[in-house]
């Protein structure tokens, strides 16, 4: 295998045959509940009319995106995003407030509903099985896929590839690959035969969606600064023309009892 | 056969009525919670992965931030403006704030997964993040409203020293108050920033911190007169009508300007074909408008309804349905999830979110808390008297 500069999956929806072996590898690598899974397979059900017939599967995981929302959102940084591509989660640093949840535009990270504070209640999600990438294997559910639905590889080569699939068969895809500008770019990327939309993926431009909150927080210091001066600048003010106003207020007061 | 039931009990516990109710829901809120801490939050919500959070965030976080504000707007006029005729407003709107910001820490707590480790906000810093910020600011706004209240507190234990020293260097916590209170009601707005692709686009704009700190005055502005209102009636005191009148005079202003800034972004953005054409949509954000913004102008407008005492609370009233549910729209209904697909694997398909009865429970019984701090307060400490006063008379039934 060469090496790998940005871990990236590619997934390609017309290869899915909705075994779900995936989840069943992702489960059992990663020893989670099977119903609390980290990876799911959702289908738009069968369309069209016969012999017309098209079905479409989507196989959901973590888009490990480069400019990461959960990352943005998380308020004591319990998200990191590697150089070379996964975005993992830190259970100690948690605090439970879900704002990754609300941020993330592909609703990822899950939360434990089911458990109290002395089990302990987190976030879960993807990790891009660091354990098995940094070891040169596959991730679990791309080892497992069947029909190579799932891919893995380097970012660049993978999006190289999509599009030459593309090309190859003329017709049998959307001409577009997502991932490689939505949100400023994901190392999950996915080609299509039926609309992105129908697969449950959101309309993303190009720009992350934390684009203008973390502008919003770059100018938030110096916007304080700058307002508590003003205020301090203004009570300062406002007392001195009060205390003018009294002693002017003394002195005609005294002139008069002249 | 008889018992003796003769003895008298030692304790009588003498409650008006109100006071049973608010205590009984105040322990159920404690129940709820700790099944909810044993049990985790499912137990007692509807929360789900599509909808992390609901009524708790909308009602408790944003709706009890929002009404707050009166704080820092009487202490910013008192203080900084110097316009010393609204003192006799102070302490109940700090006291409110204070209430309020309390009542808004404790719901947090029993909403965030870990409340043990709320503190790691202090030294576990994300600079982008919002959520952050608000974290701080309730927790240094709180520290400063404890400050600006003590003094009223002290007066009531008699330590005319203590509440001496604390007014002579009041100011430059004033100030903070004004700045922590700024960056709080504006940054709820852009709590919701990151949400351009679920949050409807009459609601998403780059300003909604703008409006957010423009809409909280003119909401700030009516829970005073509300405040005052409901606790001359209840505590059998004079109302400051003609000092209420300014505000409600004020009100007007303030939300004319909210209106121009949000058509005005609306137009600017190119959304306004939206206003008609989203369905429910459309309906919720007219009806915002309509109750929280264009009738209280209307009404404040009429010069007799700002020299009445019923004319100002019911002006106070609407303003704050249509406000609150402004903060209900943009943190909860206005939110939109994707839809649910075709075989969905179960645990993702619950994109439905209805608070369920413990769920509102909480929020009820830290409300109720509120009430009964607030009359606690005011019976026992000299919250609605002049300040340094020593014959004033004392309230209370």
């Amino acid at each position: 295998m060469t090496e790998i500069k940005h871990h990236a999956y590619l997934f390609d929806a017309t290869r899915c045959i909705d075994c779900r072996a995936c989840m069943v590898a992702c489960s059992v690598e990663n020893n989670i509940e099977m119903d609390k899974t980290r990876i799911w397979v959702a289908g738009v059900g069968i369309k069209g009319e016969y012999p017309e017939l098209q079905r479409g599967t989507m196989v959901y995981h973590c888009m490990h995106c480069d400019h990461p929302d959960c990352m943005s959102a998380c308020p004591v940084g319990a998200y990191t995003k590697a150089e070379d591509g996964p975005v993992t989660y830190n259970p100690d640093l948690c605090i439970g407030c879900r704002y990754c949840m609300n941020a993330c535009p592909f609703g990822v990270p899950h939360f434990d509903y089911d458990k109290g504070i002395i089990e302990g209640a987190f976030i879960d999600k993807c990790t891009f099985c660091p354990q098995r990438i940094y070891n040169g294997q596959e991730p679990a559910c791309v080892q497992t896929c069947p029909t190579d639905a799932l891919e893995y590889g380097d970012r660049e080569e993978l999006i190289a590839r999509a599009h030459a699939r593309i090309a190859d068969h003329p017709g049998r895809y959307i001409d577009h690959v997502y991932g490689e500008k939505e949100n400023g770019g994901t190392s999950y990327l996915i080609i299509s035969h039926i609309p992105f939309g129908e697969l449950g993926l959101p309309n993303l431009p190009a720009t992350p969606v934390n684009e203008v909150s973390e502008k919003v927080m770059e100018i938030t210091i110096p916007f304080a600064l700058g307002w508590g001066a003003i205020l301090t600048g203004v009570a300062a003010g406002v007392n001195l023309y009060n205390k003018k106003k009294e002693k002017t207020a003394v002195e005609e007061k005294a002139e008069k009892s002249k | 056969m008889k018992l003796n039931l003769t003895i008298q009990p030692r304790f009588r516990l003498n409650f008006s009525p109100l006071v049973w109710v608010l205590l009984i829901l105040m322990g159920i809120a404690f129940v709820t919670a700790m099944i909810r801490y044993i049990f985790g939050i499912g137990a007692i919500s509807d929360l789900s992965y599509s909808y992390p959070w609901g009524f708790w965030i909308s009602f408790d976080l944003f709706t009890g931030v929002v009404i707050s504000s009166g704080g820092f707007l009487m202490a910013g006029s008192v203080y900084i403006l110097g316009i010393k005729e609204f003192q006799p407003l102070l302490r109940p709107s700090v006291l409110t704030a204070f209430l309020g910001y309390i009542m808004v820490a404790i719901a947090l707590l029993v909403d965030l997964g870990h409340p043990e480790r709320i503190w790691y906000m202090m030294i576990h810093w994300n600079g982008t993040s919002v959520l952050l910020e608000i974290g701080i600011c309730v927790m240094s706004y709180l520290t400063v409203l404890a400050i600006e209240f003590a003094p009223v507190a002290f007066e009531g234990f008699k330590l005319q020293k203590w509440a001496h020293l604390i007014h002579k260097y009041i100011m430059p916590f004033v100030i903070l108050g004004v700045v922590l209170s700024t960056l709080h009601q504006s940054s709820l707005g852009s709590l919701l920033l990151i949400q351009p692709a679920k949050l409807h686009p009459l609601w998403w704009t780059p300003v909604l911190p703008i409006m957010f700190f423009t809409s909280a005055i003119s909401v700030g502005l009516a829970m005073i007169i509300l405040e005052s209102s409901l606790s001359s009636r209840y505590f059998q005191r004079g109302l400051e009508t003609h000092l209420l009148e300014k505000l409600a005079k004020a009100i007007p202003v303030v939300l004319a300007i909210y209106l121009v800034l949000k058509f005005g972004e609306l137009a600017f953005a190119g959304d306004l074909h939206y206003l008609f054409t989203s369905g429910g949509f459309s309906i919720l954000f007219w009806a915002e408008i309509l109750i929280g913004a264009v009738a209280p102008i209307i009404w404040f407008s009429v010069r007799g309804n700002r020299k009445s005492a019923n004319g100002l609370l019911a002006g106070a009233i609407i303003l704050l349905l249509g406000m609150i549910l402004n903060r209900f729209n943009v943190s909860w209904f206005a939110v939109r999830h994707p839809d649910p697909m075709f075989y969905m694997p179960a645990f993702m398909s619950n994109v439905h979110y209805m608070p369920t009865l413990p769920e509102i429970s909480v929020s009820l019984g830290i409300f109720a808390a509120g009430i009964l701090a607030f009359g606690l307060a005011a019976k026992y400490l000299p919250v609605f008297e002049e300040e340094h006063d020593p014959k004033a008379p004392s309230f209370g039934d």
